[in-house]
């Protein structure tokens, strides 16, 4: 019915007022529902638990107080703001100076490499764990020899030892998650005009002097993406921190990370305003960093 | 020239020791079914065993709880297509009402993407299970397929690819012939969709396979389990992995090489939609921007 | 002559009718005649068999088995499960079994509320064959709440064959048992006398010795004093034989284990362990060769009065919410009763039974098995009454705390004595977040 009103007024097409203000939402009207009932609702409903109470009485910050007064609070954000560190330094470093290292000619060699590299992506959430799990056992693993001299483990207990937890969990989240980022950086790169880098190396600069002052500025808004959306992902460590408490017959705590203690609180002590408290810190200090990011890396400055 | 020469070998090495980092645990994994699990330990982790015993673990594997492995493989399946067929559907042309639209209210839905898109999952889990309960649907395959529908990463890949790929004159043109917005749609947006529509469908269906967290959550009845909390729940009731204070359970059956084929086959599916995707993958995501 | 047959035959009907009527009447509380319906029960691996023989056995009854962790080291998977199924309003097995002494503790209060009361729905004369011990860990507030399936008294296991070799004796105190692996560790380095590693670690070597850290003293308060002289001495006893290597902080379940001191190393001269670890552990799990090892009664303190520790005795839990209530309790009858049965269909029970004339049946067999040095049913005996009364159960887990406060600390390298007073406060925290108040003295 719409589409016919807007038809007739097409006769010229260099009308823009009227119908035509609410062109395109009919495409939009489907994604809305979802977006509201699993997007919106949840969040607003995620603020309202962690201000209230069970009975919905309002309670200011007392959820807060009290989540943080519990003690495994700190530990638990301790351990995912060491996690996410290196994971995002992992990240940083590694994603974007692989992705520079394949950018230069061979390209069928480079493909190869980014195959290989995006092959353990096919194997994120529990089976990257379950394939980890062998390889931090010494008496399984190919990487027996590395796992004696750089952890100094000879049994599995000595791998998981809680001061290497944050260091293995980044490892698993990066042998699945660089890939994909490889791949975009690299994508990223390829959007530089090549005429940019001739310019640069008729100058005389070298192949290094080209990949940090040329190309790297010049992608610094992808690297501010996947920053962002890893740091995200980062502070909700879950899955790994629990599958590894199972197999290590409970030496990895049950609440090792902020969001298993969120689903503690909610499903073994029945404290959704506790969880919701949390799950709000969270968010909160996901959005802050996000913002940190933005305004700090120029993602939406102009000249880019 | 020496210098190109090692500064090509030292990329090389560099490049050579994360290939190894990469595929060395895949190669374990793919070797690890054919030895027994006592060759596990005393063998090369690389060493190949042989085919009867692929058979035999898949044999246990397949024993373990009445076939659930395959009941989960089922699921995830089910729960994957049946998500991303809804996201196509919703997201797609959302993302193309976004691009091209100009309601208000506009730049808020866009916004709210975004943003949604930063919030932890660990925020929204919680509350969606209690939306979900208070419509009776936790427990019915619903509880799953819905959430999992909401993906605002692709939606928001839609409005990019449209909002770059998408010239402007293709529009009016369409206009000026008389077109009403669907036929538009259907004569300018759709048939450019191919490229976002793969590259949508690899990305929902590939994060609706590997979810953990909200299955976890909202399913109680381990026969509904889609793979990845299967893979846990296997872990979890097998002595080898979770010995039982009583000991014994040996007739379960579950040791190393069954725990790694069953890792395997879990991601066969998702590494025949890598294997397809790859191609769109690398050239459509930059928005479809890759100069070649 | 038609007289007679017809009194006869009147006779025999009004006989057999009788002996109908008597036998409906005993069989049980309800009047079902035969279990029948359907039922959901959760078992772990252990459990397994069991189930399924159930299964076979009684084709009337449509038994939908499923494994899981079985609340394991610890875990709160049952816990969670339960607050989903109450929140749903459905989906609640009508059997569960857990491998955790203290589960039915929580599923019998609020806000869980999950346990069945047994009392009067299970059959009396049945009940009276369970040790007054395991009937008590099993009722909560006066209610019986769950039963117990297996007993799981501490006892010394001891390799005979090296023992004899070595020339030592069997040790009767901690004492002497602590002055052997002394010995060990400077004669035969490589053998264990013992290890640590398990998450039960604190139920062998502290329950045995009397240290008060989970002792119930009042409602709602537990007294948790892991410096108490008897927790000290036992870490000080311990310390220089972790230090040597003769109680390794490893647990027996880890394929390193196995390969280390099992197998065809055969390091294994001494280990104190519950009545379950008897062939399951040593033949199935460590692969010890046979003919050489048997129990000794539970080490004791110098020559104070003996007591041991306990290592789980898991116990079977009927659903409130079950809706074949006679179904439910025919499975747990036969899950726990009526051994000398079901081993003529499948194969030994893996732990003592609970039920007394089943324990029976389970030592005579056991003390006939040649894979034992010497019957070990003497001393698991001996030991099922002497298990320390002082420790309690309660609705949190400890063995969570033991792992990650003590056995990740031990692994590196620190003494159990200096871990002691962490351990408290982490079982402290622990009671406090479960709503219990916590005595430390």
């Amino acid at each position: 019915m719409a589409s016919s009103v807007l038809t007739s007024e097409y006769a010229g097409a260099t009308r823009k007022r009227g119908p035509r203000a609410l062109q395109g939402l009919p495409f939009v009207l489907p994604y809305l529902p979802l977006l509201i009932v699993f997007g919106i609702a949840p969040t607003i409903y995620a603020l309202d638990l962690a201000f209230t109470d069970v009975g919905g009485g309002w309670v200011g910050f007392h959820n807060f107080v009290r989540t943080y007064d519990d003690f495994r609070f700190i530990p638990a954000f301790k351990h995912v703001l060491a996690y996410t560190s290196v994971w995002l330094g992992a990240l940083m470093v590694f994603v974007v100076g692989l992705a520079l290292l394949l950018h230069g000619r061979a390209n069928r060699v480079s493909a190869t490499f980014r195959f290989l590299f995006y092959m353990p992506g096919a194997l994120a959430g529990s089976a990257a764990v379950l394939v980890w799990l062998f390889m931090l056992d010494p008496s399984v693993s190919p990487g027996s020899f590395l796992l004696h001299h750089v952890l100094g483990a000879d049994i599995f207990a000595q791998s998981i030892a809680p001061g290497n937890l944050p260091f293995i969990f980044a490892m698993i989240a990066f042998w699945t998650g660089a890939g994909g980022w490889i791949v975009v950086m690299y994508g990223a790169l390829n959007t530089i005009p090549h005429d940019l880098e001739e310019a640069a190396r008729i100058d005389g600069a070298g192949p290094i002097a080209i990949a940090l002052r040329l190309k790297l500025p010049l992608i610094r808004k992808w690297i501010a993406y996947m920053v962002i959306l890893s740091f995200a992902t980062g502070t909700q460590l879950f899955v790994e921190p629990q599958i590894v408490q199972t197999a290590s017959f409970g030496l990895v705590p049950d609440t090792w990370s902020a969001n298993q203690l969120a689903y503690q609180l909610a499903f073994r002590y029945a404290d959704f305003n506790g969880a919701a408290a949390i799950a709000v810190d969270l968010l909160v200090i996901g959005l802050a960093a996000a913002v940190l990011i933005v305004t700090r890396g120029g993602l939406f400055r102009a000249e880019d | 020239m020496r210098i190109r020469v090692v500064g090509l070998g030292a990329r090389l090495v560099i490049l050579l020791t994360f290939a190894v980092f990469f595929v060395a645990p895949v190669l374990w994994l793919l070797l690890a079914p054919t030895k027994s699990d006592k060759a596990l330990i005393t063998n090369s982790p690389f060493s190949f065993g042989d085919f009867h015993h692929v058979a035999l673990a898949w044999k246990h594997l397949d024993a373990f709880s009445s076939h659930i492995f395959r009941r989960w493989i089922g699921n995830t399946l089910f729960y994957a297509l049946s998500a991303t067929a809804i996201t196509l559907v919703a997201g797609v042309p959302a993302g193309y009402g976004l691009a091209i639209g100009r309601f208000p209210g506009r730049r808020l839905v866009l916004s709210m993407t975004l943003v949604v898109m930063i919030v932890p999952a660990a925020a929204l889990v919680l509350p969606i299970f209690l939306e979900l309960n208070a419509v009776h649907l936790i427990g019915s395959s619903l509880s799953v397929i819905l959430p999992f529908s909401f993906f605002p990463f692709g939606v928001y890949l839609a409005y990019l690819y449209y909002a770059t790929a998408l010239p402007p004159s293709l529009l009016d043109a369409a206009r000026v012939d008389g077109c009403g917005e669907l036929q538009t749609f259907l004569r300018v947006a759709l048939p450019l969709a191919k490229p976002i529509v793969a590259l949508v469908f690899f990305f929902s269906f590939v994060a609706d396979w590997n979810n953990f967290f909200l299955p976890y959550v909202v399913l109680a009845d381990s026969n509904q389990y889609p793979i990845t909390v299967g893979l846990w729940d296997l872990l979890s009731a097998t002595p080898s992995f979770n010995p039982s204070v009583g000991g014994g359970g040996q007739s379960v059956n579950i040791f190393k090489p069954e725990l790694a084929l069953a890792t395997l086959i879990a991601v066969v599916p998702v590494a025949i939609v890598f294997l397809f995707s790859q191609r769109a993958l690398v050239r459509g995501l930059v928005g479809g921007a890759v100069k070649e | 002559m038609k007289m007679h047959r017809r009194a006869f035959t009147l006779v025999t009907l009004v006989a057999v009718a009788a002996a109908a009527l008597i036998s409906a009447s005993t069989s049980g509380a309800s009047r079902h005649v035969g279990a029948s319906g359907s039922i959901t029960v959760w078992v772990d691996a252990v459990r397994l068999p069991v189930a399924k023989l159930y299964a076979k056995t009684h084709p009337n009854v449509h038994v939908n088995i499923v494994t899981f962790d079985g609340d394991g080291n610890g875990a709160t998977t049952m816990q969670t499960k339960i607050q989903l199924w109450n929140r749903t309003g459905h989906g609640w097995p009508d059997v569960i079994f857990s491998e955790q002494a203290n589960d039915p503790v929580w599923m019998a209060q609020k806000p869980f509320d999950f346990a069945l009361n047994l009392n009067g729905v299970f059959p009396k004369n049945l009940l009276k064959g369970w040790p007054s011990p395991s009937l008590a860990q099993c009722t909560v507030n006066g209610q019986l709440v769950c039963l117990q399936d297996n007993l799981a008294q501490e006892v010394l296991y001891v390799n005979k064959k090296l023992m004899t070799q070595f020339g030592y004796t069997v040790p009767k105190t901690w004492q002497q048992w602590a002055a052997i692996g002394q010995k060990v560790a400077a004669d035969h380095p490589g053998y264990i006398i013992g290890n640590i590693g398990d998450s039960y670690g604190a139920w062998l070597y502290l329950w045995a010795d009397k240290c008060p850290i989970s002792q119930v003293v009042a409602p709602n308060t537990v007294r948790i004093n892991s410096t108490d002289s008897h927790c000290t001495r036992m870490a000080n006893l311990l310390d220089p034989l972790i230090k040597s290597g003769v109680v390794p902080p490893e647990s027996v379940f880890t394929a390193d284990f196995a390969t280390k001191w099992g197998g065809d190393n055969d390091k294994i001269l001494m280990m104190p362990g519950p009545v379950w670890y008897a062939k399951d552990i040593f033949s199935g799990t460590l692969h010890v060769p046979a003919g050489e090892l048997t129990a000794a009664t539970p080490l004791r303190w110098n020559d104070e009065p003996l007591v041991t520790g306990q290592v789980g005795g898991g116990p079977w839990i009927v659903s409130k919410h079950s809706k074949n209530v006679a179904a439910a309790i025919d499975f747990v009858k036969y899950a726990t009763t009526s051994l000398a049965v079901k081993s003529k269909v499948d194969a030994l029970s893996p732990g003592y039974p609970s039920y007394g004339p089943d324990a029976s049946v389970w030592l005579t067999s056991l003390d006939k098995d040649p894979y034992f040095a010497a019957p070990e049913g003497p001393a698991f005996k001996a030991a099922a009454n002497l298990i320390w009364k002082g420790w309690s159960m309660v609705t949190y887990p400890d063995q969570p705390v033991w792992s990650n406060t003590v056995v990740t600390q031990l692994v590196a390298g620190k003494t159990l004595s200096s871990l002691l007073s962490a351990f408290g406060d982490g079982l402290a925290q622990n009671a406090q977040a479960a709503g219990y108040k916590v005595v430390r003295k």
